[in-house]
């Protein structure tokens, strides 16, 4: 067994070591031409660079009006693995909510420390209440402007709304959130649905040709506008249904993580944790 | 200088990672693991991913330190 494993991880490491090598070096835009030119199977045209990640680089902001080629590879060349990507997180959030809050409707939820709705917890600490108030406005401002910037600027759907999800954290170190549970979980679950929701009905809007088409990129006004190529300032309608793609997960991806970390909170405050097992 | 620089880097990773390891005191390891998420947020910014080093640093640093110190908070503090 011992064997086996140690077989395992030298495996494992020569996979890790080959595909080092043909990575790009940082920093430079075009393949490693002479790493490239030696291996015909790798998929190298006749210029001796590899064809997809050259494609992308040229094509991608001529052809999905993105100026992050980041965002245009995600929700648009593989807008489908995002599809799954926020699907596999509703299925977990859906699962946590399962478990716990057949558990959590049966028992008087009473959190040590949790006040009732409406008033402010009585903590001793006014800094740390205050604090994670005035960080919490921040924090959100900042996910904000990474859901809504991710076509521009690095960022985007799942990094907005992780971003957005650690300030509800916050507000759950501070105590400032009260014990409405049923309600913070009607109102979560009805935004993350909402979320994927979105996400699934622009695919559906452009199924004329495929899904997940990006139909507005293709017009010249609007979210179509077209962008020069190289650096640009940038423009906020801009990438065709990419803005509205990154909006749409970063809700689901908002309110879901948040979702989890409630309940979790809510599940640790109960008292007898012997009825859970 | 930039080479010292990911030196320097990748040996307090592979220090934060061990030490999350060797703590029995859990809480100690989850602090652990979440200086290994920032100091591994700083390398994603010098390789020129800014996507990955913010989501590592809103779910590594951020959600899952939460989400592990409310499982101790219901479970026990010390490794057996």
């Amino acid at each position: 067994m011992r064997l086996l494993s140690v077989v395992a991880i030298v495996i494992l490491f020569g996979f890790l070591f080959v595909g080092i090598l043909h990575l790009h070096p940082v920093g430079e835009a075009l393949g490693n031409s002479e790493v490239l030119q030696g291996r015909p199977e790798l998929g190298i045209d006749i210029n001796g660079v590899s064809t997809m990640d050259d494609y992308f680089l040229r094509n991608g902001q001529i052809e999905t009006k993105s100026n992050n080629i980041v965002a245009s590879v995600v929700f648009d060349y593989r807008g489908f693995d995002t599809l799954g990507e926020a699907t596999v997180l509703f299925i977990v959030v859906s699962s946590i909510s399962m478990l716990f809050f057949t558990f959590l409707k049966s028992k008087s939820i009473v959190s040590a420390g949790v006040p009732p709705a409406g008033q402010f917890p009585k903590i001793e600490s006014r800094v740390i209440t205050f604090g994670s108030f005035i960080m919490y406005i921040m924090i959100l401002s900042f996910g904000v402007y990474l859901v809504v910037h991710g076509h521009i600027s690095p960022g985007g759907g799942f990094q907005g709304g992780s971003v957005m999800a650690s300030a509800t954290a916050l507000l759950l170190i501070s105590f400032l959130i009260t014990r409405h549970m049923q309600r913070t979980r009607k109102i979560f679950s009805f935004f993350e649905s909402l979320g994927l929701t979105i996400f699934i009905g622009l695919g559906f809007a452009g199924i004329t040709i495929s899904f997940l088409y990006n139909f507005l990129a293709h017009t010249s006004t609007g979210f179509g506008r077209i962008i020069a190529f190289g650096p640009n300032q940038g423009y906020l309608i801009s990438a065709g249904i990419l803005p509205l793609l990154s909006l749409a997960v970063g809700i689901e991806v908002f309110f879901g993580l948040s979702l989890i970390v409630v309940t979790l909170f809510h599940v640790s405050g109960v008292k007898d944790t012997n009825s859970l097992r | 200088m930039m080479y010292y620089f990911f030196l320097v880097i990748s040996i307090a990773l592979v220090i934060t990672a061990l030490l999350s390891i060797y703590f029995r005191d859990l809480l100690a390891a989850i602090v652990s693991y979440s200086v290994f998420s920032l100091v591994l947020t700083v390398l994603y910014f010098l390789l020129d991913a800014p996507d990955v080093a913010i989501a590592e640093a809103g779910i590594g640093a951020a959600l899952t330190t939460c989400i592990f110190v409310i499982a101790i908070r219901m479970t026990r503090r010390r490794e057996e």
